[in-house]
């Protein structure tokens, strides 16, 4: 079986080859780096398949694939404690599973955590069964006070640090979203 | 198995190990065991979350040991968990698993496959490698050096009946366990867990 370098490789050349930008994926990493972030929880999205290769084959994160959303919530949250900064990366649909756990978790305890997500569910998403996400996404971000933010273009990207600090200073969630035309290199 | 009998003597075991406790009766039963407000975070909101949630604090503080305690009503929902536990495989990172059948926390509601739930197996098949069951005080305290004092990433089965306690939570609200325990993981570890550093003159 080929080692874990050999796969993100091979997932980092498909997702080029369907379109998304190596080099936006680099501007996030380099950015995350520089705001303090070295342990990085991931779920796939098609659309951030390029951003969760460049965070494991740089050797300035700690990258760890989690089984389930909630689990990437529960690390960046335990590694809050230890004083290590932290980053969550998945779909718009992994966070509409994470009400619960933000609420209980990060409310209760009121321990940071940052997340970036996919914008799924836009004009320029073809896929049909992301609709949902389009109609409540950012109304279920809004029904428990989540600031937010859309990176609506590369020179935007540093926004994505300033979500990660204003999560530190309002001991909250905070959400950087990442439109798909970003991650496609084309805004 | 009892299990506040084998919640005393791992708490009779503890000196300077980080603590993390799941819902309900496991952070009650270590309060009342110990009383400790500083070196254990009661994370009673942990819905099958304590494990990972210790996974990043073990990973930030090598040189520092950390049990987590988990039960297997939380197994139940992410068993997935060991699948974060192995790919991280931190050699500081101790995970017992307290499993009575039950929902303990839900006065003792049936877990699904109750009786044919392997844990040791699952664990196992996940590819963890140090994996031990007890079922006994006898087996627990025989073989606790082994498994729990050694280094390595370690999955420990606890086999105990389920019981109808229904102890006080730990005194204090969220906010207070984050920074009594932060603080003394600053302290313990040098580690900078808060922007405001604590004046220690």
């Amino acid at each position: 079986m080929e080692d874990n370098l050999a796969a993100s490789q091979r997932s980092a050349t498909h997702a080029t080859k369907t379109g998304y930008s190596a080099e936006v994926s680099q501007e996030i990493a380099d950015v995350c780096a520089d705001a303090g972030i070295s342990l990085v929880a991931t779920l796939p999205d098609d659309w951030i398949a390029s951003t969760i290769a460049t965070f494991e084959q740089d050797d300035r994160f700690n990258h760890v694939p989690v089984n389930r959303e909630e689990s990437a919530l529960g690390l960046c949250s335990g590694a809050f404690l230890s004083g290590t900064g932290s980053a969550a990366l998945m779909g718009a649909s992994g966070l509409m599973t994470l009400v619960y756990a933000i609420t209980k978790i990060n409310y209760t305890y009121e321990i940071p955590i940052f997340i970036m997500i996919t914008q799924r569910g836009t004009f320029d998403d073809g896929a049909k069964f992301h609709v949902s996400n389009g109609l409540y996404l950012e109304d279920v971000i809004n029904s428990i006070d989540m600031p937010y933010t859309i990176v609506e273009s590369r020179d935007q990207i540093p926004m994505i640090g300033e979500a990660y600090h204003h999560s530190r200073k309002i001991s909250r969630a905070t959400v950087a979203v990442l439109p798909k035309k970003l991650l496609q290199g084309k805004i | 198995m009892k299990y506040d009998e084998a919640v005393a003597y791992i708490a009779s075991r503890w000196t300077d190990e980080l603590v993390i406790t799941s819902a309900g009766t496991s952070s009650e039963i270590w309060y009342a065991e110990t009383g400790d407000t500083e070196r254990v975070f009661y994370l009673e909101a942990s819905m099958s979350l304590s494990s990972v949630f210790a996974c990043g604090l073990a990973e930030g503080v090598p040189d520092k040991p950390v049990w987590v305690f988990s039960g297997d009503g939380a197994f139940c929902m992410n068993p997935g968990m060991l699948q974060v536990e192995r790919q991280m495989n931190l050699p500081n990172l101790t995970h017992f698993m307290v499993s009575n059948r039950v929902y303990g926390s839900t006065s003792n509601v049936p877990l699904p496959g109750r009786i044919d739930n392997d844990y040791p197996a699952i664990a196992r098949g996940f590819g963890i490698e140090r994996v031990y069951s007890f079922g006994s005080m006898n087996e627990l305290t025989a073989t606790f050096d082994e498994a729990v004092m050694e280094e390595g990433h370690t999955f420990i089965h606890l086999e105990v009946d389920p019981m109808d306690y229904r102890g006080a939570s730990p005194p204090m609200d969220g906010p207070e366990v984050k920074f009594r325990f932060g603080r003394y993981v600053e302290k313990a570890t040098g580690k900078q867990v808060f922007s405001a550093p604590l004046d220690n003159g």
